[in-house]
């Protein structure tokens, strides 16, 4: 304990000197400017600035880029809450709740929300990263394929507590987004599945894209052609900071939020995405107003965006413990390094020192950073809200067009986009909910890759998800959560009985 | 009459200098040179120093651009395809050697073809080593073997991707020890690494530099080669060579490489600009940070090599065959 | 017609179609999944799911009364992102924008000449100095180098 104490100090003081906190500055501003872009999330923005950090040295490089990555996920916040956009694919789920609180006028109030919640995120993330990265580092090493799969299981269940309207529809819309996500090359067999001759198509249909095109554009498109403008109600002054009831509100939902966030990012190769999605579905599903959400629910932008941040920090675990990638920006993170010279390994906390911790104390203070960016900007990001919206679409379509295109290089990706969002346009009008279909692109790949793989390693045996015991608690919690969810049916059919029972015996007499 | 003639002597002067203005000085444009994969990969590992020597050797600004999909098909085709001005190039691993014989193995035109690539020179070529977990009963390559020939198909192995180049290197050795082994395909070289961490596979054929740290540390134990001579960050690891296996031979290597078409002259500059590039000492300090050697091959030797690597390829894939879905 | 049966029956047809589609694949067994073994499931999947949306469907919105007056603007709106991905690369980033917010500001919204051309001007020249300049993104010029 007291050992780790000294080497914060020592971080600290690596972290603090003038340099260091001059890039991560400059990683969280450019961070922020970068998530702004629809669709342009961390990766995206640690990769398209990994070769500026080339003549940095190995520290102030690594500062830089963390300060990228959390900056991306403030800056996402700003763009889904102000425009319904996802600023990253992360951002789905506060898009819904955040957006819905704009339009009442409590724009200021989701985003001070947004960034307080992802402060405290990152911050208590950071802490329980520092005093429990080894530990916790080798527990997420077993998971294996058959423990994804059962996890992700659990994911997709997630869903039957996210949609308030008609269950049915929204497992509709979750098969139709799982059976987008089986487009690509068939990662055990090397097929390519349904992709037409078209080589970029070859790794999927990209979240990205289709994230940006069923929320933002299909926003756009029935949005602009409004007769009358929409009702945003401008905000005044005073209004602009989050109003006692809603800070409580947002109390508990951020503190599970970094929990669930924080476990989901340590395990490896889990999609940290999912972590909003289901905090979303864990605050639906507790809160004593579930109808408020989707109409501007505190809890349903406090809990994702914890969880976001808490995945992220949590996605470092493995990284700076064991030298592993627990993701693909972890992997860009790992590789900077070991262009700068440093071998990442379990050896590192101990070779490197100065990196390891000084690494860990720039998180805080990235985080305390992009703290105090962002809420004195609320102000001027409501504003942008002023600007008549005939105006403000256009400019809005063309930053999507730029971020989906940025992000691969790719014009494919923009007609995915275009598709997607004709295709979110008549969803909407025919009202399906479009949020299931985002998880069932990212779930699908992983899910099927996770099976397979586990049938491979047992030869055909199914028996391999029970012989386990991970994936057996985890598939018993998601059977718990299935019954649970059917209660209300069998109890439905049961009263049926019992009062077509009373019916009977009634005219018997 | 003398209109004339200095009209002829103005237009001989003209076509005589036209070449020389035609042929604008080479380098002139920001050069990009595309890497087929994610950030972070093995191409960007080498790539990336190499541009920033090739931008002090040539005086001409040159940029890494990263274009990832279908584990290379994109970038690679894009390359193939561009316009052969000496402004796009390429730096490839070994699968763009694999991605044309899988197409054809599915019957489908391919995205590209080997030969439309002329290429520059070889810069690294990594062989790849065989790692297993310490705590596995393992201790030496010869002992593997023998309990894969005890039992067929029992002992699992992970790959970066079926077909990739982890993939066949093991399949290269087991068709030439005849054993069978299990195949658990990851997403990736970092998740192979990590499913042989984690106890979920058995075994794994890898590039040194992802396992290194992992050895060093004490967590993995590297039981063998792949390359014609020993690896000198392992001297003490032989080679399947020396065991009795000629061939399992298989590299990662990186290469740099321009569309077929690209003219003659501007061939030549790229290949001394690059042939400088890997002698800059900067560009030798972070490959050594790597402990990745430079191997660098040209003209005749490059091409010998890319051949003979190219067939062996061909024939892996080929006896692989398409995976057995009964 | 009302809303869900028409949203149902498109299901159901997309289901039927990866069924289609997915019959050049091999299927695999239950033991060993095949590329199309997954992707068979999920399209019956959708195809149930779509069946039980059609069923429970009468009492739900006609499709006529959810008001589709947007949709000539949608249209515009749609074609205009359709000629940026037709023009981005060959036309260049700069190019593209420009032409698509002067179509959007000054035909679509009718806006006047002064302000659709600074618009227009400034956000594409903006955009790609903070984006493409400073920040390093490859965003495609046009052929003419612009």
């Amino acid at each position: 304990m007291f050992e780790t104490i000294q080497n914060l100090a020592l971080g600290f003081s690596v972290a603090l000197s003038p340099s260091v906190l001059m890039y991560a500055f400059v990683g969280c501003l450019v961070g922020t400017l970068v998530g702004v872009l629809p669709g342009v999330g961390p990766l995206a923005g640690i990769s398209l600035l990994l070769p500026a950090t080339f003549g940095l040295n190995a520290t102030n490089a690594i500062v830089m880029l963390a300060g990228i990555y959390y900056g991306a996920m403030y800056g996402g916040s700003t763009t889904s809450i102000l425009m319904r956009i996802p600023g990253e694919a992360a951002s789905v789920m506060t898009c819904i709740d955040g957006y819905a609180m704009a339009r009442k006028g409590r724009a200021g109030a989701a985003l001070a929300i947004a960034a307080v919640g992802s402060y405290v995120a990152g911050t208590i993330s950071v802490v329980a990263l520092m005093f429990l990265a080894p530990p916790l580092a080798t527990f997420a090493l077993r998971f294996g394929p058959p423990e994804y799969f059962a996890l992700l299981l659990l994911g997709l269940l997630v869903l039957a507590y996210m949609s308030g309207g008609s269950m049915a529809k929204a497992l509709a819309m979750a098969a139709f987004g799982l059976l987008l996500g089986m487009v690509g090359i068939d990662q055990m067999t090397g097929y390519f599945r349904f992709a037409y001759g078209i080589v970029e198509l070859g790794d999927g249909i990209g979240v990205v894209p289709v994230a940006v095109g069923l929320f933002g554009v299909a926003e756009i498109l029935i949005s602009a052609g409004q007769k009358t403008p929409q009702e945003i109600v401008q905000p005044k002054f005073r209004e602009l900071l989050p109003s006692k009831t809603e800070w409580r509100e947002s109390v508990m939902p951020t503190a599970r939020g970094t929990v669930l966030g924080f476990l989901i990012g340590v395990i490896p190769g889990s999609a940290h995405i999912i972590s909003s999605f289901v905090s979303y579905a864990l605050e639906r599903k507790l809160s004593k107003t579930p109808e408020q959400f989707g109409k501007g629910a505190v809890a349903g932008v406090a809990g994702p965006e914890s969880a976001n941040n808490a995945a992220t920090s949590g996605a470092f675990v493995p990284m700076l413990a064991l030298g592993v990638p627990s993701g693909p920006i972890p992997a860009v993170m790992l590789a900077a390094m070991m262009v700068h010279g440093i071998s990442p390994g379990p050896m590192l906390i101990n070779q490197q020192p100065q990196l390891f911790w000084g690494f860990i104390a720039s998180m805080y203070i990235g985080n305390v950073m992009l703290l105090i960016l962002n809420l004195p900007m609320v102000g001027l990001f409501v504003n942008v809200l002023r600007v008549p919206y005939p105006l403000l679409y256009p400019a809005i379509l063309a930053f999507s067009v730029l971020g989906v295109y940025a992000v691969n290089g790719s014009v494919v990706d923009v007609w995915i986009m275009f598709a997607m969002g004709a295709v979110g346009f008549v969803l909407r009008k025919l009202q399906f909910e479009t949020a299931p279909v985002v998880l069932g692109v990212v779930l699908a790949p992983m899910i099927e890759m996770a099976l397979r793989q586990s049938l491979a390693m047992s030869d055909g045996r199914y028996a391999i998800f029970f012989s386990r015991p991970i994936a057996t608690t985890l598939l018993a919690v998601g059977a718990v959560l299935v019954i649970l969810a059917l209660r209300p049916l069998v109890m439905r059919t049961l009263d049926w009985r019992a009062r077509l029972a009373l019916v009977e015996k009634g005219e018997n007499l | 009459m003398t209109v004339l003639r200095m009209l002829l002597v103005a237009l001989v002067v003209l076509a005589a200098g036209a070449p020389a203005l035609a042929q604008e000085a080479y380098p002139s444009r920001p050069i990009t040179v595309v890497a087929p994969f994610p950030p972070g990969g093995i191409a960007d590992l080498t790539g990336r120093p190499l541009v920033a020597a090739l931008e002090k050797v040539l005086k001409n600004p040159v940029a890494l651009v990263n274009r990832q999909g279908a584990a290379g098909a994109v970038g690679m085709q894009s390359v193939a395809v561009s316009k052969p001005d000496g402004y796009t190039l390429l730096v490839a691993l070994s699968s763009i050697s694999i991605i044309p014989e899988a197409d054809k193995l599915f019957g489908r035109p391919p995205a590209y073809t080997v030969d439309q690539f002329a290429p520059i020179a070889l810069l690294t070529a990594d062989p790849t080593v065989l790692v297993v977990r310490t705590e596995s009963p393992w201790k030496t390559a010869k002992e593997l073997v023998e309990d894969a020939k005890k039992r067929p198909n029992q002992i699992l192995y992970s790959s970066s991707g079926v077909y990739g180049t982890l993939h066949m290197a093991m399949e290269l050795l087991s068709q030439a020890a005849g054993i069978k082994l299990r195949h658990v395909p990851a997403s990736g070289g970092g998740p192979a690494v990590t499913a042989l961490l984690g106890g979920h596979v058995e075994a794994l054929a890898s590039g040194p530099a992802a396992v290194l740290p992992h050895i060093k540390a004490g967590k993995l134990r590297v039981l063998a080669g792949w390359g014609a001579e020993r690896i000198a960050a392992l001297p003490d690891v032989p080679t399947f060579r020396e065991l009795g296996y000629p061939e399992a031979e298989f590299y990662i290597w990186s290469g740099l490489f321009a569309p077929k078409a690209t003219p003659a002259p501007v061939l030549a500059k790229l290949r001394d600009a690059v042939k400088q590039a890997v002698n800059e000492p900067e560009f030798k300090d972070v490959m050594a940070k790597q402990e990745t050697p430079i191997t660098f091959k040209q003209g005749e030797d490059f091409q010998k090599f890319f051949d003979a690597d190219a067939r062996r390829l061909a024939e892996g894939v080929r006896r692989v065959g398409k995976i057995e879905t009964k | 017609m009302t809303i869900d049966r028409v949203g149902g029956g498109a299901l159901v047809l997309l289901a039927l179609f990866t069924l289609w589609e997915s019959r050049k694949l091999p299927l695999g067994t239950l033991q060993n999944p095949g590329p199309s073994y997954v992707p068979v499931i999920l399209s019956l999947l959708l195809l149930g799911f779509g069946l039980v949306v059609i069923a429970m469907g009468r009492g739900s919105d006609g499709v006529a009364s959810v008001g589709w007056g947007e949709w000539r603007h949608a249209i515009a709106i749609l074609g205009c992102l359709a000629f940026m991905a037709l023009a981005l690369e060959r036309l260049g980033y700069r190019i593209t924008i420009f032409a698509a917010l002067a179509f959007l500001l000054g035909v679509v919204e009718r806006r006047g000449v002064v302000t659709t051309t600074v618009f227009a001007v400034a956000f594409s020249g903006l955009s790609f100095y903070l984006f493409a300049t400073v920040l390093r993104v490859q965003l495609p010029r046009s052929p003419w180098g612009f």
